[in-house]
């Protein structure tokens, strides 16, 4: 195994070409408004419900989804199923809401970053039936290079969500509902 | 067989070869819509571009820099120069694991690499998740297009197969339901899953990231319910700086199907907690195409597939007529670096009309390359004697006025006075078997200059 690394290491080597240089990526500008940023998400199948004040949460989260659902999350006093990062696949499989923090949300695509550190558990966001994110209106950024230059680190895992799980695979028919979450709602505070 | 010869099997279904025309040309209009919806794309080109050159100029640096943190974030890397070490790498992985199956995400690589059915054969259930990627695996064929796999099919087709495999009603061939069928199906495996493998949309060399792209979650969700994830990239998938990942995941998705961005972009930089990560590098021939000047900027492709959707040759020939694992005309620039005799056909198929080297994100050019690989193949002799002697013959009349007068007042006498059936016998003026000729005009241009002058 070392001699294939040794092996193609000298190929490229001999031959990669003269050194180019690496230019520097502007930080790109634009609209960062909460209109805009509403509109691009539900224009990629998410929605977007304004919650006026925190404490309205469980009252807007009632609102919105079955009252029997199985709820897991770490920001409301009635999610109903515990989960961390060693809740067995089973436990996960039947979670039918899960309500997480979404760091900032990124206006030109409707995209919100979620590290692993608010998820519970890493596959809680895609494993759930339904995702809805809180997100505070003031952060939101207008591009992804801003988004990045936030970013000081991605830590373990962590990923850029824009809306529910979709496929066109089938004709080019879009469907909601791939493997993932069949719906997502950004929760706005 | 040729390329033509592939299409012409295509094109024996008029209907449907007009409808996969006119859905990728749709897919096309998509991007524009998405491209002229960002006022910086065409600064963005020129910045991915230009990273990726850079880049390239650099692997050596990047791969040992990359190798380094992706290792100090606890994955453990490995390295294969070719398809067989590769899939040997992978099998080893899975038999230390004890592993009996394996849920698959995208990766091109892998079927480069001929993976699956090296799995298979060594008694591995591969289930690959993405739903087009399954429809496709479930009928047992190659994937037509490098971002919709089973572009080639009807709602149709999907719903027979789905009958014969997943038990959905006879004639049943609702995308929704279909949809639905697939998710149910697929979950059991998730579920199941011991071993994840993705591929890799991008590598960030100062991190040791990578950062995989998908809409329907699958390569997460695999990944995430799975002990082990063994990802699969290309050693041109590196690029220098978490930053860069901002023009790329801006340029991606416009490009391939005018979204703004996948649903998920995801970034795998250390295993889970009691998981194992594993990173494979493989060259297969990149390195040798980096060594070639003229051909080299085909490894700064990111498989968006927009040269696909907006060629004219695609769109009518289909996917599979290229019998190559990329297909279009990135596929007819990538495949003769892999090998110059089977592939010699591709770089023909095209009209180099440029629009590839247009829509392309990272400024390849494309075009331009197809135009070189026919000279390098007309040098090592590979194309067809027919096609050889004809321009041979063509060159000697046009490097001789006198000859090419002549030859041009034959021809319209000729034409004129020959029967259809001789003019247009399609043994050998294949040119006629679709069309009729041009009415021959009385003189030349010379001819009526001429004229002029004299009045």
């Amino acid at each position: 195994m070392t001699s294939s690394r040794e092996k193609i290491l000298a190929a490229v080597r001999a031959n990669q070409p003269a050194e180019l240089p690496l230019p520097t990526v502007p930080l790109f500008e634009g609209d960062d408004s909460v209109e805009k940023f509403t509109a691009i998400l539900q224009g990629i199948g998410g929605q977007v419900v304004e919650v006026t004040d925190v404490a309205r949460l469980p009252e807007v989260i009632h609102g919105l989804y079955p009252t029997d659902y199985r709820i897991a999350s770490p920001l409301l006093p009635e999610a109903n199923v515990p989960v961390d990062a060693n809740t067995s696949i089973e436990v996960l499989a039947g979670v039918e809401l899960a309500v997480l923090q979404g760091e900032f949300g990124v206006v030109e695509n409707g995209t919100i970053w979620v590290p692993e550190a608010n998820m519970l558990h890493r596959a809680l966001p895609m494993i759930t039936q339904h995702l809805a994110l809180v997100l505070d209106r003031r952060h939101l950024v207008a591009t992804m290079h801003q988004a990045y230059a936030r970013l000081t680190s991605v830590g373990s895992y962590g990923t850029f969500l824009a809306g529910p799980s979709k496929t066109a695979d089938i004709e080019q028919s879009l469907v909601i509902g791939a493997h993932g979450a069949r719906s997502m709602t950004v929760l706005l505070v | 067989m040729s390329h033509s010869q592939r299409s012409d099997i295509f094109l024996l279904d008029a209907e449907r070869t007009t409808w996969h025309d006119e859905t990728l040309w749709f897919v096309r209009q998509k991007r524009d819509k998405a491209v002229y919806a960002t006022p910086e794309f065409q600064e963005l080109r020129q910045l991915a571009s230009d990273i990726k050159d850079h880049t390239l100029s650099r692997l050596n640096f990047y791969l040992q820099q990359f190798e380094e943190n992706a290792r100090r974030n606890g994955v453990q890397v490995h390295w294969a120069a070719d398809a067989a070490e590769h899939n040997a790498i992978v099998l080893g992985l899975l038999r230390q694991h004890g592993a009996t199956r394996v849920v698959k995400s995208k990766s091109m690589l892998t079927e480069e690499c001929h993976l699956n059915p090296y799995l298979t054969q060594h008694g591995i259930e591969v289930i690959d998740t993405d739903l087009g990627e399954r429809i496709i695996q479930l009928r047992e064929e190659a994937p037509s297009h490098v971002v919709l796999p089973a572009i080639h099919l009807k709602k149709e087709d999907v719903g027979d197969t789905f009958h014969l495999h997943l038990g959905t009603t006879k004639g049943n061939n609702d995308p929704q339901q279909l949809t639905e069928t697939a998710r149910q199906h697929l979950r059991e495996k998730f579920l199941a899953g011991q071993v994840a493998i993705s591929g890799v949309n991008f590598a960030v060399a100062e991190t040791g990231s990578v950062v995989v792209c998908t809409n329907e979650g699958n390569a997460d969700l695999g990944v995430n319910l799975a002990k082990v994830h063994i990802a699969c990239m290309g050693m041109e998938k590196l690029i220098p700086r978490l930053s860069d990942l901002s023009v790329f995941t801006r340029i991606l998705t416009r490009s391939a199907t005018g979204q703004p961005v996948t649903t998920y972009t995801s970034h795998f930089t250390r295993p889970g907690e009691g998981k194992e990560m594993h990173i494979v590098i493989v060259d297969n021939g990149r390195t040798k195409q980096l060594g070639r000047p003229d051909f080299r900027a085909s490894l700064k492709c990111i498989r968006c597939g927009a040269c696909m959707n907006t060629c004219p040759v695609y769109r009518r020939s289909g996917g599979h007529s290229y019998d190559f694992t990329i297909p279009g005309p990135i596929g007819a620039i990538l495949s003769p670096n892999i090998d110059m005799r089977k592939h010699a056909s591709l770089p023909f198929a095209s009209t180099l009309c440029g629009s590839c080297t247009d829509v392309c994100p990272v400024k390849i050019d494309i075009h331009t390359q197809l135009y070189k690989w026919r000279q390098v193949l007309g040098q090592a002799g590979e194309i067809p004697a027919s096609k050889k002697w004809s321009m041979r013959l063509l060159s000697r009349v046009l490097s001789k006025p006198g000859m090419y007068s002549l030859g041009g007042r034959v021809a319209r006498q000729g034409l004129r006075l020959l029967p259809h059936g001789l003019t247009h016998a399609g043994g050998y003026n294949p040119w006629a078997i679709a069309r009729e000729l041009p009415e021959p005009p009385r003189q030349s241009f010379r001819e009526w200059y001429a004229e002029q002058a004299g009045q």
